[in-house]
């Protein structure tokens, strides 16, 4: 049948219209579900149809536009929660004190912090700019929604290559879109003044077609002001307040929840929304007061899914239900159909519960502010949410309908043995000395102030363990970043990222262990003790079996993590879909760690301090180089991923951290991408000092082995000389390498191999590419 | 007057974000801050919460995005006050109560005609502008500034001329520019009226170029006041450096427990209000 025929006009002065999935083939169930930019499968459209067959009427086009909203992967996870549910969900940590918009933990016995990671990948690869920005508004909405003062940003970014010179069609170039995430997110996160701590850059060329966005926040709030984004129960209000309501951000979760196209830019432009940082400052401002004042029950963002999520989400949480004006809700323009206002996803928008009593005094904060906030409804107690427009009653829906999306254990399946690479050795020059210059250069390690220089990394002055660190002018990289939330109380947050996508396109469940131990070790070099992690899971189409397998596997290694390591997993995200006709990007488990610093004057950074000072490795170096960047930039295929034993990672990080306790540390880096040899380089560089090295105490390793392999759990570690038998008498294993050397290079010696360069050179090579390239 | 009685407004309006760290500033030293809404000065508030300006005795402009600096950088926040509350803002700067604006405030400040304020408190147009960095970029780094003041300024007082202190900068319009064909000229008159304050330098303490002076202005000029010295302007941010630890490089043989640069700034405007009044 003709979609015109399966639809009728309301006789109404506005859109609305009734569509006729009764007398609907299945065919014609998918004409609907696709001309209508629903994206539900005929099943889905089935549940629906038998739902309103039970009520005896007809649905309207904004109650299938609601359900398509609810029942998205992007707002219920319909493919992911099963396997969830089996590895993180379970997890039970003492200090977790929210699990919602955002996860909220302990800080002590006054003051708790909130953290959570999302992605905003498929609008940044259509619009980089606003795709980013609008990245960084809605997180910091969801740590606003728990009461909390956002504190730090952190944004890891993933690309295709940045020397490539021709895309496929539809296919922006990589050099484009980092401009673009970049600069939308320093104007956005600069000018709502939270700092921008954290992130890292990874480029690989599964990334061209599909970008990865991903974007942190920390919050921090006092205890008994927290959230719970819920309503009170009957009594309370629905305030709408921020930004307009525009026809931006339509369908934005629809077009999350498919794979990119050819055709993506010119379909889903307008699902991409537009930022406003100066809407959304004074409107943390406003939403922190009247939380700090009392008045309010509770907030929720107003993120993917718009009004039609947020409603039903904070009513059903407080055991209710609403009754909404949608004729109330301020517009951007004229003329939206009903619909569009319940699913636009405009930015800066959030929704207060208010007991009514309150209603004047939370109005008149932020008309201070100047910003808008509008009545739209009220709480009932039946879960349903009834919409009126211009007095029609236009929407009814349960609650436990709409919001029970559907659940699938989708098959999923290890790639054939066929297609696993066999081993092939990398092809590698003599001079070692030429790969770690060479490697220094690498996108991948190469020194990203390029980005960092541009965020306002110190805005609001609590950053006191800085992401480039070393001598004034000298900028080394570190590995984790802290912040000092209070004024009169030197404890600390420490917050670093860790992710590895080449060891999990290799060996998933590897790769999502390796990522925990990168994070654990980037928050234990600072001096934090790992406390927290918030996963941003980006993944490719999981209705195929082997892309799911990859799923399956990485959040398998992620919550045995997390259990061994005693981190709590309070908020995470899922982002499937990653993926194109050119293929899937590298799957990418990206987590983002929260340590507590007992004491931040006890903070340690990487950059060497003094001559003379010895140097140890702690932790095993293992022959596994498999999926190193020593082996992908040098034709080594195959090969073992490194593994994780929690056990050793526990005991290293005590090591650490009793060291730097006990004031005996001087720097301390964590060997990570490049191994022992590209650590050790930049060391140097931050410290603008030299080493003498000799690394035969390292075992029966070849010294390529010794100097690149990836092995987990690792740190080198720089000791004040004075304390060096009280270090050697606490950590016994710790390999002694020699000393900090006055004279700038970096000689490594192992039999009669050697390294031998000049820190300046090394300088060179690592600091310049980001900005040759971009 | 008691430390502890000096009352410091610490004005705000949308996209003013460094007030917190403005606010705490000068209340680590025991003054009596608080933040203040713009709208709370004009009057466009409920009764209870209007303020007036004469009943503080430092006025600060903390830095930030104000209004979004989508005009210029600090224009919009200029244009409303200088359209509402000119009068009150000449009446305290011709108090002598010292007027401090940091990086957005400074740019404030010039778009006001506070700053370099040669002829009059208030100038009727902008005499100066903060351009758009050399480098185009925004720029957040260290930057050290040597102090060249020669006694008039109050933020200072406790400075002596020709030490360095590191004030972190993060800005991407700090490029300080008077008119092309009078530049010089006006910059000797700055001198000459001892209404430079702070010139960038190295971590030597010599002058030099990019990054160390990471906008390109004239001269190396990173702060200036005005004739009597009761209003400065500067770039960099001495409220992010209160404590050693929050220095950049302070985990290299620095004890984090020592006072950070940033606050002899703050430290120096409530003794000279304090002996005043």
């Amino acid at each position: 049948m003709d979609m015109a025929e399966l639809t009728r006009k309301r006789d109404l002065p506005f859109p609305l219209y009734e569509v006729d999935i009764f007398s609907a083939s299945d065919r014609d169930l998918m004409n609907i579900s696709a001309s209508m930019g629903l994206n539900l499968s005929l099943d889905e459209m089935h549940e629906v149809r038998k739902y309103f067959d039970a009520k005896g009427r007809l649905p309207t086009d904004i109650e299938l536009q609601s359900i398509a909203q609810a029942w998205s992967e992007h707002c219920c996870y319909k493919s992911s929660k099963v396997i969830l549910r089996e590895h993180i969900f379970t997890i039970k940590h003492p200090d977790v004190l929210a699990k919602g918009d955002a996860g909220v933990m302990v800080f002590d016995d006054e003051y708790a912090y909130a953290l959570r990671v999302e992605s905003h990948n498929h609008p940044s690869a259509i619009e980089p700019y606003g795709g980013a920005a609008t990245g960084i508004g809605g997180i910091v909405r969801d740590i606003l929604a728990m009461g909390a003062q956002p504190v730090a940003l952190v944004d890891p970014l993933f690309f295709g290559p940045l020397d490539l010179k021709e895309t496929p069609p539809g296919v922006k170039l990589p050099k484009y879109l980092v401009r673009g995430v970049v600069s939308g997110i320093r104007d956005y996160g600069n000018r709502i003044g939270i700092p921008t701590v954290a992130g890292g850059v990874f480029f690989d060329p599964s990334y061209t077609g599909n970008c990865l966005v991903n974007v942190g926040c920390v919050g921090f709030m006092r205890r008994d002001r927290l959230l719970n984004n819920a309503v009170k129960g009957v009594g309370d209000v629905l305030i709408l307040a921020g930004g307009r309501t525009g026809r931006d951000g339509i369908h934005g979760v629809n077009f999350a929840s498919a794979e990119l196209t050819e055709t993506s830019e010119e379909e889903s432009r307008g699902s991409v929304q537009l930022g406003d940082p100066i809407t959304k400052e004074p409107l943390i401002h406003a939403c922190l007061e009247v939380n700090e004042r009392g008045l309010i029950s509770g907030i929720k963002d107003l993120g993917g899914g718009g009004l039609s999520c947020v409603v039903g989400e904070i009513s059903l949480a407080g055991g209710c239900g609403a009754d909404v004006e949608l004729d109330r809700v301020p517009l951007k323009e004229e003329g939206l159909a009903p619909w569009e206002i319940w699913v636009s996803e405009s930015q800066e928008r959030m929704m207060l519960a208010t007991p009514e009593e309150n209603v004047d005094a939370v109005l008149e904060v932020f008309a201070l502010w100047d910003v808008t906030a509008t009545v739209i409804g009220r709480v009932v107690s039946d879960q349903r949410v009834r919409i009126t427009y211009d007095g029609e009653l236009i929407y009814e829906l349960d609650l436990d309908f709409l919001t029970k999306g559907p659940e699938y254990c989708r098959p999923w399946a290890p790639p054939s043995s066929a297609s696993k690479e066999s081993f092939l050795a990398p092809n590698l020059p003599e001079d070692v000395n030429a790969i770690i210059l060479s490697t220094l250069a690498d996108p991948n390690i190469a020194s990203k102030e390029w980005m960092v220089l541009q965020y306002d990394h110190e805005v609001r002055a609590s950053t006191v363990v800085k992401p480039l660190q070393g001598k004034t002018g000298f900028r080394g990289p570190g590995d984790g970043v802290v912040i000092k939330p209070l004024m009169d109380s030197y404890r600390g947050l420490a917050i670093a990222i860790g992710v590895n996508p080449w060891f999990t396109s290799q060996d998933p469940y590897n790769g999502g262990r390796s990522s925990v131990d990168e994070m654990c070790r980037n928050i234990a070099a600072v001096g934090g003790r790992p406390h927290s992690l918030t996963d941003c899971m980006n993944f490719g189409n999981p209705e195929k079996p082997e892309r799911l397998y990859e799923f399956r596997e990485a959040v398998r290694g992620v919550g045995e993590m997390a259990r061994a390591m005693n981190l709590a997993v309070p908020s995470g995200n899922v982002s499937f879909y990653n993926e194109t006709a050119l293929g899937p990007t590298l799957p990418t488990p990206t987590c983002m760690g929260v340590g507590i610093v007992e004491d931040i004057r006890k903070c340690v950074t990487t950059d060497l301090k003094r001559a003379q000072n010895p140097v140890y490795l702690i932790g095993e170096t293992k022959d596994e180089m498999g999926a190193s960047i020593l082996y992908r930039r040098y034709g080594g295929k195959g090969g073992k991923v490194p593994e994780v034993d929690a056990t050793a990672l526990s005991r290293n990080i005590d090591t650490v951290l009793a060291a730097g306790q006990a004031g005996m540390l001087r720097s301390c880096h964590d060997c990570a991408d490049g191994g022992l040899a590209i650590t050790l380089a930049e060391m140097c560089i931050g410290g603008d000092l030299g080493l003498q090295l000799d690394i035969s105490g390292m075992g029966d390793l070849s010294f390529e082995t010794k100097l690149f392999s990836e092995s987990n759990s690792r740190f080198v570690v720089e000791v004040d000389a004075v304390k060096r038998s009280d270090f050697e008498r606490l950590a016994k294993d710790a390999i002694y390498l020699g000393v900090v050397d006055q004279d700038k290079r970096m000689v490594i010696r192992d039999g009669h191999r050697k390294v031998d360069l000049k820190v300046a050179a090394m300088r060179k090579a690592w600091s310049d590419t980001l900005w040759r390239l971009v | 007057m008691n430390i502890q009685d000096i009352r410091v407004c610490v004005l705000r309006i949308e996209g003013t974000n460094c007030e917190e760290e403005a606010y705490n500033a000068f209340k680590l030293l025991g003054a009596d801050p608080e933040k203040v809404h713009l709208k709370q000065l004009t009057g466009d508030c409920p009764p209870s919460m209007r303020r007036d300006l004469d009943d503080y005795q430092i006025l600060m402009f903390p830095g930030g995005f104000s209004a979004g600096d989508y005009v210029r950088a600090g224009a919009i926040f200029a244009a409303r006050i200088k359209s509402r509350l000119a009068p009150d803002v000449e009446n305290f700067v011709s108090s002598g109560r010292p007027v401090l604006g940091i990086c957005n405030g400074f740019q404030i400040l010039v778009e006001l005609g506070l700053l370099p304020s040669f002829d009059e408190i208030l100038s009727e147009e902008p005499q100066a502008a903060l351009y758009t960095n050399d480098s185009g970029r925004f720029e957040c780094r260290p930057t050290y500034l040597k102090h060249e003041n020669h006694g008039k300024c109050v933020f200072t007082s406790q400075l002596p001329r020709g030490e360095v202190v590191l004030f972190p900068s993060a800005h991407a319009e700090g490029n300080l520019r008077f008119p092309t064909d009078r530049e010089m000229e006006i910059v000797r008159r700055l001198e000459e009226n001892d209404q430079i304050v702070f010139r960038y330098v190295d971590a030597d303490g010599n002058y030099a170029g990019y990054p160390w002076c990471p906008s390109g202005t004239v001269a190396n000029i990173g702060g200036i006041c005005n004739p009597e010295g009761n209003v400065l302007g500067l770039m960099p941010h001495p409220e992010r450096v209160m404590f050693r630890y929050q220095h950049p490089d302070w985990t290299r043989d620095q004890d984090p427990n020592a006072p950070g640069d940033g606050r002899v700034i703050f430290s120096s405007a409530l003794e000279y209000v304090s002996r005043r009044y």
